[in-house]
């Protein structure tokens, strides 16, 4: 496939690996098009959903001549309507995901447009979007295998950018996206303000959505010795530590307690939770990890 | 020299030393500057400072920890510069053998620390043991009048300080060379040479054996002693100013000229470098009886004589009251003691047909101060008087001139011209006499015999005497033996083959010998009654440690000893009559008693000018083989004294280098681990 070729987020082999994916809601949308999606609507597709009588203006196609035939009444078929998905993947494209090997950012990247792949090839309504857009500026939506190439191009557009509060970033994607449908946040969580507030908006939207924490190794297994000076690459803050075993044990412990926590946050309020390690493939995650998470089938 | 510490640096050096704590007091503010770093977010690690300073006390004493350690190894550094140390001595070698001179004069309290020698000989061995390495052993010999092995060989180190707590002073004279035999027994373990081929090959092994002396070398030096593995090293021990006052002769006797009355005579030495005066007290049963003043000139004695009623018996006791400025340094020989007896006077039965000149021998004033005679003709032997007391030990001796019993009395027997009625006797002697014998020789060595001249003695005829087993031929002649003596359970029996004086078959008094015309007659009968009748006419006194040989007038078999300090011995005798008792350690008077009493006392006293003479004596001209402080005469080899205290220095630096080593590797392995405490 040329498209793949010429992005370097996703690979051939991952490719052949999506095809065979596709996005999986609990929620059931209202979509804006004919998708592959059983809609509460009734509609054209192959499966049967109730009959009604004949009324002007029906298409006459839908009639069930053998019910005709054997009543005299024109009685119309109703058969279920499929609709698309509206998929959102929201990445925090924040100076702090710039870092790790590869960088958080480039992974988060690599996640969102694989799993926004899927959602292309399945037909579903997909938009990809940064913490750090205005309320304004929409993003475009991707629709169809056409738009594969488009879609990575926007993503590898995306580039790490100064300071943006979750909560912000969040509030002005929901304003900016009243649809609902599913939205995949990837983001390292940590802001001084904390996850919580923005987290929140989600369940107020009444999205499906998936927090993906994501956190480099260097967070999870940061080699560091001496008396350091830490610099907040963000705002700047400093933070002076004598690294010692004692202090490492405790960083551990607090950094188990933070995604814990929002483990717990999440999965209190229905949202999904997955903690992604830059290290793991992202064919890994995503055909393990979130198909256990139920986001792929 | 003495001094723990030992400055190694000048001014200048101390003062860039002392500067090194500070600067890293200021390095240690100074690295505080931290390494900035880049970090994703501050976010976690800001609530990890914020855990910690809840216990940042903690925090702050794990930072310095290392602050610490650094001082910690400029410390150790700056001590070990001073270089402490103490006086000791370093032991080289494998196998060790430490002599203490236990003797008398070892209770001197001439040292520094006024303790007595011994204890300061204790405590060198002490320190010695202390720097026993492991692969080191070690015994321990204690001499005096006999050695002592208190320890043999062990690298055990508690045993060996265990055994040098046992060491007890004593009174007793210092004989090397007993211990160094001992010791060479020990150290040269089965010399054995296989000679082959006239060639002599050593197969033990041979290891040389450190020999440590530790001594006030009282003592002459050893003679004929080959050292063979020994290495002697001489410590002597106490100084060369310590003074003494000793009494050095005390006995008792009766008066020459007045025999009712005893005398007591007291001499005194005086082991110093001025003239003394003290006062000696005469103790009886601790009361006190008489005092004299004497005036000792320096190294020189001076005696007293004491005036005592002949009739006092018990303890006695001179003791010198010592002038008050008089640093006496040995305490052992300022009292002496005696045993005072009311010696009963002997008694002698003269049995006699009739023997003029035997009783005029017998009747001289001296006679009379050493024994009383009774004369009896021979058939009052068969009086019932005679047979009571024959039973009952009344007499000393029994003459018997011409004629015998029928049964031995239970007492000494002299025979003259009769055999005694004893199978032993009559078996090995001739029944017939034999007719002129001329006298060959006699046993000049017998105290009957002591200075007495028999040669020219007519005798015209005699029994051949031969003694039974035990006894000893004391005159031999021409014809066999005409004079014995032999032993009889407690008695002995003298035997004369010829009689002095005899009846002819007319019954008219002849005279068999010309013996009672020669001087050596009197003086015989005179030895004869000082042998058998008396004990001893001048008291002895025992050195402590000997064996004590004494007769008593006592049938018990089991006899109590009472020592000077109370304690009491029970003694088995193996003979009636005859104590022998080695239990002799302790000065002072002893008491034998039996069921009855106290039947016999002995005094026990030092009396020796050698280890009275307490100063340690330097080496004068032409003095060859005598023991003085320089050296020690053993065989042929002089062995030089060594300095009491050796100049090998015990230094910790090293020890204390390798502590800051220790704490630099601590240090640095902190630092890296990053582990705090």
């Amino acid at each position: 496939m040329p498209i793949a070729k010429e992005s370097n987020l996703l690979s051939p082999e991952l490719l052949a690996q999506l095809e065979r994916l596709e996005l999986v809601t609990r929620k059931v949308f209202r979509g804006r098009m004919k998708g592959e999606r059983r809609s509460k609507r009734k509609g054209q597709s192959v499966e049967f959903a109730d009959f009604r009588n004949y009324v002007a203006g029906d298409d006459l196609r839908l009639l069930d001549w053998n019910l005709y035939a054997r009543l005299e009444k024109l009685i119309i078929k109703l058969f279920l309507e499929e609709e698309d998905l509206h998929f959102y993947t929201l990445i925090d494209a924040s100076l702090s995901m710039d870092f790790g090997s590869p960088t958080k950012l480039e992974y988060a990247k690599q996640l969102a447009a694989a799993l926004a792949f899927i959602g292309l090839i399945r037909a579903d309504r997909v938009r990809i979007e940064t913490l750090a857009q205005g309320v304004s500026e929409r993003g475009p939506v991707w629709r169809g295998r056409p738009s594969v190439w488009r879609m990575l191009q926007q993503m590898e557009a995306i580039e790490p950018e100064g300071q943006t509060s979750l909560a912000t970033g969040v509030k002005n994607f929901c304003h900016r996206n009243p649809g609902r449908g599913i939205v995949v946040f990837i983001s390292d969580l940590m802001d001084k303000d904390g996850y919580e507030t923005a987290l929140k908006y989600f369940v107020s939207h009444q999205v499906d959505c998936f927090v993906i924490h994501l956190l480099s190794q260097e967070e999870l297994e940061p080699d560091v010795k001496g008396d350091l000076r830490l610099v907040d690459c963000e705002d700047q803050d400093e933070a002076e530590v004598t690294v010692s075993a004692p202090l490492m044990k405790r960083y551990h412990q607090t950094l188990n307690s933070f995604t814990k926590g929002a483990q717990e946050f999440c999965s209190r309020r229905g949202m999904h939770y997955l903690l992604a390690n830059n290290q793991v493939p992202v064919e890994t995650v995503v055909a393990s990890h979130l198909r256990r998470r139920g986001l792929v089938r | 020299m003495d001094s723990f510490f030992r400055n190694t640096l000048g001014p200048t050096g101390w003062i860039i030393i002392a500067a090194i704590p500070p600067a890293i007091f200021a390095l240690y503010f100074l690295k505080l500057k931290r390494q900035p770093l880049e970090v994703p977010s501050t976010y976690l690690w800001h609530r990890v400072i914020e855990d910690l300073h809840v216990n940042s006390l903690w925090q702050k004493l794990r930072r310095s920890l290392l602050l610490f350690l650094q001082l910690l190894i400029v410390g150790l550094a700056i001590l070990a510069l001073l270089r402490p140390g103490w006086q000791g001595q370093a032991l080289q070698g494998q196998r060790f053998m430490f002599l203490v001179d236990n003797s008398a004069s070892m209770s001197s309290t001439d040292t520094p620390s006024g303790r007595t020698r011994l204890e300061e000989a204790k405590q060198r061995v002490g320190a010695l043991v202390d720097q026993l390495g492991s692969d080191m052993s070690a015994m321990i010999i204690t001499f005096a009048g006999q050695p002592d092995v208190v320890q043999e060989f062990t690298d055990n180190r508690r045993l060996l300080r265990e055994a040098l707590d046992r060491i007890e002073p004593t009174a007793s004279q210092t004989d090397l060379t007993g211990a160094l035999e001992l010791a060479d027994g020990f150290a040269n373990p089965g010399r054995i040479t296989i000679e082959d081929a006239d060639l002599e090959v050593d197969v033990t092994e041979q290891q040389d054996v450190e020999l440590y002396i530790f001594s006030d070398g009282r003592f002459r030096g050893v003679e004929g002693f080959s050292l063979g593995n020994l290495q002697p090293l001489f410590l002597p021990i106490g100084t060369f100013e310590a003074e003494n006052l000793a009494i050095t002769a005390f006995n008792t006797r009766r008066a020459e000229d007045r025999p009712e009355m005893q005398q007591a005579f007291v001499q005194v030495s005086n082991f110093s470098e001025h003239e003394q005066q003290t006062v000696v007290e005469l103790y009886l049963n601790d009361n006190l009886l008489d005092a004299a003043e004497l005036v000792v000139p320096p190294g020189n004695v001076a005696s007293t004589t004491f005036s005592l009623s002949g009739q006092i018996e018990g303890k006695l006791r001179a003791k010198l009251d010592l002038p008050p400025d008089f640093q006496d340094r040995l305490a052992l020989d300022n009292q002496a003691f005696e045993a005072l007896e009311n010696r009963r006077e002997g008694r002698v039965l003269f049995v006699t047909p009739g023997n003029n000149t035997l009783e005029a021998a017998l009747s001289t004033e001296r006679v009379s101060r050493l024994a009383a005679i009774e004369t009896i003709t021979p058939e009052a032997l068969n009086l019932p008087k005679y047979q009571e007391q024959s039973l009952s030990e009344d007499y000393d001796l029994v003459i018997f001139d011409q004629c015998a019993p029928e049964k031995m009395p239970l007492a000494n027997t002299l025979f003259i011209g009769r055999l005694p009625p004893l199978d032993e006797w009559k078996k090995e002697s001739s029944s017939e006499k034999q007719f002129g014998p001329q006298i060959i020789d006699w046993d000049r060595s017998h105290p009957l015999l002591n200075l007495i001249e028999l040669g020219n003695l007519a005798i015209y005829d005699s029994y051949v005497v031969r003694p039974p087993a035990g006894g000893r031929v004391l005159v031999d002649s021409t014809v066999g033996p005409i004079f014995a003596i032999a032993p009889r359970d407690r008695y002995e029996d003298a035997v004369f083959g010829f009689e002095i004086v005899g009846k002819n078959e007319e019954g008219a008094t002849t005279f068999n010998t010309n013996w009672s015309r020669k001087l050596s007659f009197p003086s015989f009968w005179l030895n004869v009654l000082e042998y058998f009748a008396r004990g001893d006419a001048v008291s002895r006194s025992v050195k402590p440690g000997r064996l004590v040989e004494l007769r008593v007038n006592s049938t018990d078999e089991k006899l109590v000893v009472e020592l000077p300090n109370g304690e009491t011995r029970e003694i088995d005798l193996e003979q009636p009559g005859r104590l022998v008792f080695h239990e002799t350690e302790q000065l002072g008077v002893y008491e034998v008693r039996d069921s009855n009493g106290v039947v016999k006392r002995f005094g026990v006293n030092l009396f020796d000018r050698d280890e009275s003479d307490i100063g340690l004596r330097a080496r004068q001209e032409g003095e060859d083989g005598v023991t003085v402080v320089d050296s020690l005469a053993i065989g042929y080899v002089d062995v030089a004294a060594q300095s009491p205290t050796s100049p090998v220095r015990k230094e910790l630096w090293k020890w204390l280098l390798l502590g800051a080593l220790v704490v630099l590797v601590l240090e640095w392995y902190i630092y890296n681990r990053r582990v705090y405490v």
